[in-house]
């Protein structure tokens, strides 16, 4: 019982959830830059809008365009279901052998949905579609060196790789936020969250200019109900890498236990909703106050993540000995 | 407090590798004044500490003399100096950032290896501070060696003193204070000493850069 | 009295701020040397007498025994003799128009402080404030290798400056090390002083210290011109007008070796035998006289073979002091003697010769021995002296490092040391063929001496090392064995 009320849950909060925070970092975007900008429901108006169009496919591409769309969103949603947005509703100790949440799964379900993603904008035959990919691949190559030192530091720390036990962990456990091992991991991770989102300085999620693309170039080509399937799944994938990043470096979950379920339940979430917020707010300004760099300084920036985590794990495993 | 003073060393740390990854020469400035910052904090909190257990205010003098003298001074000095150099960023390097940044890297776990056989840093485990900041000496000596303008040796040498004072700090709770008075003199005399090398060089030579000065050889 | 030598070059500087012409310069710089070669003698006398000279002025900060005060006489002498040579230079380059009045007010400003910061090295008793001396003499003749004011020079100026540097903050590291393996033992009022630390050496943390040793070491030796940190030296000693080259290769060279030393005493006594220290002293020396045997073959500037020279025979002293039996050591200390006075006379001749000749390269001197008629012979003795020929006083302190070395069982050293001095010898004999009996340019010069002081100074110290080389008095040898039984520990 335990297990569907907690899916239900998950589902729900992201589905709701999801286009929300596109609309929140955009607006604040917009506020600092003094302009009014887009309302904060927008995507919700965008997806609406989209499912009611018609779907537009070119002949001269395969059963990989029409199926990615629903791949793409189907491996997002499966992957939030293993981030739990509340710590209080984690489920009870036989839930871990029944909903295996590993980090390793997580990040490579996002990959797999990266791979059709990769392959679709290929499928029809544009020349931008193919450079999307490419700088797609090699930004995701670049990055993933620190998403593995990050997992494996988190692993360390609290003796799994399972995303529920590592939330757990920091949750209910001495290390505090401003500790030199979870600083240094927060950094990296902002960094890798911030290049999987496809997000300043990495890409530009508002450009029109098609040789500045790298996430948008790839589904150029989608149109209607594929188009409103695409955008949903990058905005889950948004959803949960911020979820992540925010439950386990911010766990200030510290609620009091007494209280019926249903109203600790509640204000666990509102408590998640607050520090989504605070981490909008640091994504927002990251993209106000800094440029794209130039595609060939992007490794720069991966390598800045990877000695981040790299250091993270270093001072880990020094201070850990003791 | 012991938390605090690990994660600043961190950041210290963080700051020396962030100067590695810059381009410009204002971004050097500004990330020495930065350390230079982070460092008079770390002066500030050891200096607190011997004030509560010894009644001595030698490490606060020490902290006020580094924020007048590393985050005022010594950057103002260096603008001005290099106002007037006409390249602002550095397009040419021996290696590129992102190798130099994983050697860095491999400087820290160097000094790591190097300090844990030194059992009087250790009492029971490695001191994570004395090997941050040992780390940001050889790092600050790296960035001296791996950038080809003037300005980086400059900036690698005020590093590498940086690097020095808190390791002495960390170790052995400070020098004794006439001994640093003394290194903080001659270090401000020693960037004024290469600003004005920097200018003379700067006419002779119409560039601040270091590969033109090879005339004398072998 | 000793502190006269502290507050005798201060006011030289403030003396020299308000003097008005040239002529009372150099008469204030003649003063101020002599008083410090007066107070040095009486400093020696004091130790020879009394074994240590220190006043509690401060905690007994000043401290000299008889190690220091052998390279404090050095010093005093040295800046004296090298003092009234460069009346006779200086007024010749103002004469030539290559230096104005005012850039004169500045060298001798900048040879005051110079000269007070490696005097405060020498006799103070905080290793903190011989390191922050030592630090303030790389600044201090910064200015005066960069004199000259031509591209040439200012790169030498920049190199010297920033190898310096960086070699003296790592010397710092280990003096950090040093403190820490002291702390635990030592109340913080006596901090850093060599005096205690050589009397607590035993009870000081052992890694720590040959940690600190091997900064210790680089650092210093970056300073004192031992390969491979001495890339700077050849640069800067042949740019720097003659008398400041004098001054850096015959005094700075040997005021870091003192502080190598002073470090050695205790890391000795503290692990009981000397192999550890040896090996790395050994090391740097012979790479040193490598380096120097590669690169004289092959030059073309006759102050830069000179330059060689001195890392050449900064490598014999530390190769002598490392091996650490009772006569390398006294062979060291009177090699960092005779090589001193020798290499000043020579670098003061190459003075006159390029002030004649207005030309650094070898291929452009000929005809010294008719041109320059005392420059010229002292210059060819002073080459045979330095290669190490007799009856010169560097061969007697080569023969002694040598009988040393195979004494102490390391016959595969003493052979290819002799080797290496050998080559040395064939590479500075084949530049004098050059100079004196080559056909070269015959460019019509007038002859005759253009500094007459510095050619008496030159023929003083010709004198002092021909008869040093013979005979060594025993007043100065007792001194010579009061400081080798400091540096033994005993």
């Amino acid at each position: 019982m335990a297990t569907v009320t907690y899916l239900i849950l998950q589902i729900v909060m992201v589905l709701l959830f999801a286009p929300l925070v596109n609309g929140v970092i955009g607006k604040i975007k917009a506020l600092t830059q003094k302009r009014t900008g887009a309302p904060v429901l927008q995507l919700y108006y965008d997806l609406y809008k989209l499912m009611r169009k018609t779907a537009v496919v070119s002949d001269v591409s395969s059963w990989i365009f029409r199926v990615t769309p629903y791949i793409v969103f189907a491996t997002a949603l499966t992957a939030s279901l293993m981030v739990p947005v509340s710590v209080e509703i984690l489920p009870a100790g036989n839930m871990l052998s029944a909903l295996p949440g590993d980090m390793i799964l997580l990040f490579y379900l996002l990959a797999l949905g990266r791979f059709f993603i990769c392959l679709a904008a290929l499928d029809t035959g544009s020349t931008f579609g193919g450079m999307g990919s490419s700088r797609e691949v090699m930004i995701s190559s670049l990055i993933e060196p620190s998403v593995i030192v990050v997992i494996f530091t988190l692993g360390l720390i609290s003796k799994s790789t399972s995303v529920f036990s590592i939330m757990a962990s920091m949750a209910h456990s001495g290390t505090s936020f401003v500790g030199p091992v979870t600083i240094l991991l927060f950094l990296a991770m902002l960094i890798i969250v911030i290049a999987e989102t496809s997000r300043i300085p990495f890409d530009d999620p508002s450009t029109h200019l098609e040789l500045t693309m790298v996430h948008e170039a790839m589904i150029l080509e989608y149109s209607g109900r594929h188009l409103a399937l695409m955008e949903y799944g990058a905005a889950i994938k948004q959803l949960l890498l911020m979820t992540l990043m925010v439950n386990i470096f911010l766990p200030f979950d510290l609620l009091p236990t007494t209280g019926s379920g249903a109203i600790v339940v509640a204000l666990s979430l509102l408590i998640y909703l607050a520090k989504m917020l605070f981490l909008a707010l640091i994504i927002a300004l990251i993209e106000v106050n800094t440029v794209k760099v130039r595609f060939f300084s992007i490794p720069n920036l991966a390598a800045l993540s990877f000695i981040l985590a790299f250091l993270g794990f270093m001072q880990y495993f020094v201070l850990g000995r003791s | 407090m012991e938390h605090y003073l690990d994660l600043l060393s961190v950041l210290m740390l963080l700051t020396a590798i962030m100067l590695v990854s810059h381009k410009r020469i204002r971004s050097y400035i500004r990330t020495f004044r930065l350390q230079a910052v982070l460092i008079a904090i770390i002066a500030g909190f050891m200096g607190m500490q011997s004030l509560v257990n010894e009644g001595s205010f030698d490490i606060l003098v020490i902290c006020a003399i580094i924020v007048a003298l590393k985050v005022v001074i010594i950057p103002m000095l260096l603008h001005k100096t290099f106002a007037n150099v006409e390249d602002v960023v550095e397009k040419d390097f021996y290696l590129n950032i992102p190798i130099l940044i994983l050697m860095s890297c491999v400087l820290v776990v160097f000094s790591y290896f190097t300090l844990s056989g030194i059992s009087a840093l250790n009492e029971g485990h490695v001191n994570l501070q004395v090997v941050n900041a040992f780390s940001v000496i050889l790092i600050g000596f790296f960035f001296m060696i791996s950038r080809k303008k003037a300005i980086g040796q400059i900036i690698g040498y005020l590093v590498m003193e940086n690097g020095i004072f808190v390791t002495a700090i960390f170790s052995t709770h400070g020098m004794p204070f006439i001994v640093d008075i003394g290194i903080f003199i001659d270090m401000i005399t020693a960037v004024l000493i290469m600003g004005v090398m920097v200018v003379q060089i700067n006419d002779k030579f119409d560039s601040i850069n270091i590969n033109n000065l090879r005339n004398l050889r072998g | 009295m000793g502190l006269v030598l502290w507050i005798a070059p201060l006011l030289a500087v403030a003396l020299s701020q308000i003097a008005k012409r040239a002529r009372t310069l150099h008469a204030i710089s003649i003063c101020v040397s002599l008083l410090m070669l007066v107070v040095a003698g009486f400093c020696t006398h004091a130790v020879m007498t009394a074994g240590q000279l220190t006043y509690s002025f401060l905690n007994h900060l000043f401290l000299i025994d008889s190690l220091s005060v052998i390279i404090l006489d050095i010093v005093t002498a040295i800046y004296f003799l090298t003092c009234v040579y460069a009346i006779g230079y200086l007024q010749n380059e103002v004469r030539h128009g290559k230096i104005g009045e005012e850039k004169l007010r500045l060298y001798y400003m900048l040879l005051y402080i110079f000269l007070f910061a490696m005097v405060l090295a020498l006799t103070v008793s905080n290793i903190g404030i011989l390191w922050v001396a030592i630090e303030a003499t790389t600044l201090a003749s910064a200015f005066l290798v960069g004199f000259q004011n031509n591209p040439n020079s200012l790169e030498a100026a920049w190199k010297y400056i920033i190898i310096c540097s960086v070699g003296i903050a790592i010397t710092l590291v280990g003096i950090i090390f040093l403190h820490l393996s002291s702390v635990d033992v030592i109340q913080s009022g006596d901090a850093l002083k060599w005096n205690v630390l050589l009397s607590e050496a035993k009870n000081l943390n052992e890694p720590v210290l040959r940690f600190a040793f091997l900064f210790i070491v680089v650092g210093f030796g970056t300073k004192a011109g031992l390969a491979p940190m001495h890339t700077w030296l050849p640069d800067a000693h042949s740019q720097a007008p003659s008398p400041v080259s004098a001054l850096l290769s015959g005094v700075l060279l040997n005021s870091a070796m003192y502080a190598i030393i002073r470090c050695l005493t205790i890391v000795n006594v503290n692990i009981g035998d000397s192999r550890y220290t040896s090996r790395i002293l050994i090391g740097f020396g012979l790479l040193s006289v490598v380096t120097a045997a590669i690169f004289i073959l092959s030059q073309k500037d006759y102050k830069r073979l000179l330059a060689y020279s001195s890392i050449e025979h900064m490598g014999i002293i530390a190769l002598a002091i490392g091996l650490f039996t009772p006569l390398s050591i006294f062979a060291g200390l009177l090699h960092m003697m005779n090589h001193s006075l020798t290499k000043t006379m020579l670098f003061l001749s190459s003075g006159n010769i390029l002030q004649k000749y207005n030309a650094r390269e070898i291929s452009k001197i000929s005809g010294l021995l008719k041109v320059l008629p005392v420059t010229g012979p002292i210059f060819l003795l002073g080459l045979l002296a330095i290669s190490g020929t007799p009856p010169f006083s560097i061969f007697g302190s080569e023969v002694n490092v040598f009988i040393s070395i195979f004494d102490a069982n390391h016959p595969w050293l003493g052979v290819m040391l002799i080797l290496l001095l050998a080559v040395i010898f064939a590479g500075i004999a084949a530049t004098m063929f050059k100079i004196f009996f080559g056909d070269g340019d015959t460019v019509e010069m007038q002859a005759g001496e253009i500094n007459l002081p510095g050619a008496v100074v030159m023929g003083i110290l010709l004198i002092v090392i021909v008869v040093t080389g013979i005979y060594l008095p025993d007043g100065l040898k007792a001194l010579f064995i009061a400081a080798q039984h400091i540096i033994l520990g005993g």
